[in-house]
């Protein structure tokens, strides 16, 4: 059986289109949060918190608009927390961002399999595409209306994101106590204010991507779902130099990558699972070779994990 | 005066520590009572089931073999401010290597092979680490986020030399799993049937080994003082990127070996189940309860290798999922580094 190329590339753009608005979300939250000089490496825990919040309020109430409020709310606590911890409490950053995401990698399951012990849940109600006859327009119907509201959401963010961090005098300062909180304090800045709200921000987004990921990502919810993916924005904002526009080239060079030998190793149907894992390694490998190329002219925020005293 | 100011703060870091970790056990508590659990079967389950149950001595090694070595690794790179959060990868690519040697390497002699799968571990995660490495000292590239995404592809890896390279030719069915080690390149028993090897008494000769060599050395305050800052480093004229590349190294070797103790000290074959739990988080943990000490590490790594036991078996007993003891692994790391801070506001200067 022969596929033609053109559906292998709808199937190639449509998966990109599909997955890297969880990328987008997250990475965009992650970069306000380390460009004013706090690193959240709990974002893989909050999310799998967001995501296990989202499964069972969208099986309690079949609406999944509630479910997205649900799964913001509480990240927004966990993220709240973490902010306390990190900027009033001066924790390490990476070493209490990991507590964090250990007790999501732990807590999420637990909960979820309190409530759904044999692991038998109704049907997830994901959000509807945006127009219910896509096909109506070959090609690309498929690529672009199939997909939910919410990725469109994420693209719209990262414009805002990069608007906010050049042209609005909160994203300055944002930036300026990343850079050089004394300096900042100093013209009348409150560092650790503008800090709790970025980090807070960023929690937010951690949310909506833990909402994304259910049915984009996943049909249900099981142990250790995400499987390192949230952690991997850490390596995109880090390639893209916290850049918005630059994260969203990265996030979708990654999902082309990541669908195109996707694609190739389905058709292809390696009788024995062991090429495909090669496979499987080619968009990690790729943001590897992109660290020394583009990560060499990074320019860290100065005071990034530093907290700040005032005095 | 100073020694005794010195002695204070030690108990009320200790203090604050067994608090933490009083607060972790009791949240474990909590899940498994609120489950329908009896509180006194989860308390004995949490306290005697690891010296009670069959296999539980052994189990409790185990883990103190695989936290110590591992954690000694990340301490060692946390002193000079090096963050491996990717001890999990190198631990895999040391057991890849273990079945590498044992497979290509069949023709060499009995003894040599044996040294050879356990330096071949070694070797494997050293190289593993390399790569973060010279992208952290080469091209001042982040480790943090270079050991995470190395994790993944060690994964992928691991998976593919499993399926395929040295994969068990007489398993059809199933999920890919290595052949098994036969008894002669198994670490044997100390005293016959009792179930604790010659690794154990090695990784403690190791860490008292490494204790010298680091903390009673001046490497200890040049690897500290570049974790400190690296302009004081600078000025003091110690070589930043010879102690980064060293204590990085150091940390990718010792998780490596880790693999070859774990795989020819207890599990003999590998297959993906040996995948699926972080240990290199634990490990973490592990270095920070002990302060970054090789000889605190290993106390630290004593307690998590019975502590987790315990609570896994806990969670058993009242049919709840013992993902419950990351939860509760979180839950202490918070409560920690909350005593960190307390302990530190009370004698800043």
């Amino acid at each position: 059986m022969t596929v033609a190329l053109s559906d292998i590339l709808i199937g190639v753009f449509s998966t990109t289109l599909q997955l890297s608005p969880f990328y987008l979300f997250a990475g965009m939250g992650e970069i306000v949060s380390e460009q004013s000089g706090v690193a959240n490496m709990g974002l893989e825990g909050i999310m799998l918190m967001s995501l296990m919040t989202t499964f069972v309020v969208d099986y309690m109430t079949g609406n999944p608009w509630v479910a997205l409020l649900a799964a913001i709310g509480v990240a927004a606590v966990i993220g709240a927390l973490f902010a306390f911890t990190a900027i009033r409490l001066r924790m390490d950053q990476i070493a209490s961002g990991l507590a964090i995401y250990l007790v999501g990698l732990g807590l999420s399951f637990v909960i979820f399999n309190t409530v759904y012990p044999s692991g038998l849940t109704p049907n997830y109600i994901p959000l509807p595409s945006l127009t219910t006859n896509w096909n109506v327009i070959p090609y690309v119907g498929i690529i672009f209306l199939k997909q939910n509201v919410m990725a469109y959401v994420s693209l719209v963010l990262v414009v805002v994101t990069a608007f906010f961090l050049t042209r609005t005098s909160l994203g300055l300062r944002v930036k300026a106590v990343g850079e050089n909180p004394k300096a900042a304090d100093n013209m009348g800045v409150n560092v650790n204010k503008v800090r709790f709200l970025a980090t807070l921000f960023a929690a937010l987004t951690f949310g909506v991507a833990g909402f994304y990921f259910a049915g984009n990502f996943v049909p249900g919810f099981q142990t250790d779902v995400i499987a390192g993916r949230g952690f991997i924005v850490l390596a995109m904002i880090y390639f893209a130099n916290w850049k918005p526009y630059r994260t969203l080239f990265a996030a979708l060079s990654f999902n082309i990558v990541y669908a195109a030998q996707n694609e190739y190793v389905t058709l292809s149907g390696f009788g024995v699972a062991s090429v495909s894992t090669l496979f499987n390694m080619l968009p990690y490998v790729f943001l590897l070779a992109l660290i020394p190329v583009f990560g060499r002219k990074a320019r860290v925020p100065k005071f990034l994990l530093k907290p700040y005293r005032k005095g | 005066m100073r020694a005794n100011t010195q002695g204070l703060r030690w108990l009320r870091t200790t203090a604050y520590n067994a608090f933490a970790i009083g607060l972790g056990i009791l949240a474990g508590l909590l899940v498994v009572v609120y489950a329908g659990g009896n509180l006194g079967v989860a308390l004995s389950s949490l306290f005697l089931n690891p010296i009670t149950l069959s296999g539980g001595v052994q189990q409790i090694f185990v883990r103190f073999i695989l936290f110590y070595t591992m954690g000694m690794g990340v301490g060692l790179a946390l002193k000079a401010g090096l963050w491996n959060i990717g001890a999990q990868g190198q631990l895999l690519i040391g057991m890849v290597l273990v079945f590498v040697a044992y497979s290509f390497l069949a023709f060499l002699p009995w003894p040599v092979l044996y040294v050879t799968m356990i330096l071949g571990a070694a070797l494997g995660g050293l190289l593993w680490i390399a790569v973060p490495t010279i992208l952290r000292v080469k091209f001042g590239a982040n480790e943090i986020v270079v050991t995470i995404l190395l994790n993944v592809v060690a994964i992928n890896f691991a998976f593919y030399m499993l399926s395929g390279p040295i994969k068990s030719t007489g398993t059809a069915l199933g999920f890919p799993h290595s052949v098994e080690l036969p008894a002669q390149f198994q670490i044997p028993n100390i005293v016959g049937g009792f179930p604790i090897t010659y690794a154990v008494p090695a990784t403690i000769a190791m860490g008292i080994i490494l204790y010298l060599v680091v903390e009673r050395t001046p490497f200890r305050v040049k690897a500290e003082t570049v974790g400190e800052s690296h302009e004081t480093a600078k000025y003091a004229g110690i070589s930043i990127p010879r102690v980064m590349t060293i204590t990085m190294l150091a940390a990718g070797a010792l998780a490596g070996l880790a693999g070859a103790t774990y795989l020819m000290g207890y599990r003999y074959e590998l297959d993906i189940g040996s995948f699926s739990t972080n240990y290199g988080l634990v490990a973490i943990i592990c270095a920070l309860v002990g302060r970054k000490n090789m000889l605190g590490i290993g106390f630290a790594s004593f307690f998590f290798a019975y502590m987790t036991i315990g609570a896994e078996s806990m969670a058993l007993s009242a049919n709840v999922t013992t993902y419950v003891v990351f939860a509760m692994e979180g839950i202490m790391m918070i409560g920690i580094l909350l005593g960190n801070y307390l302990t530190e506001r009370k004698y800043a200067l």
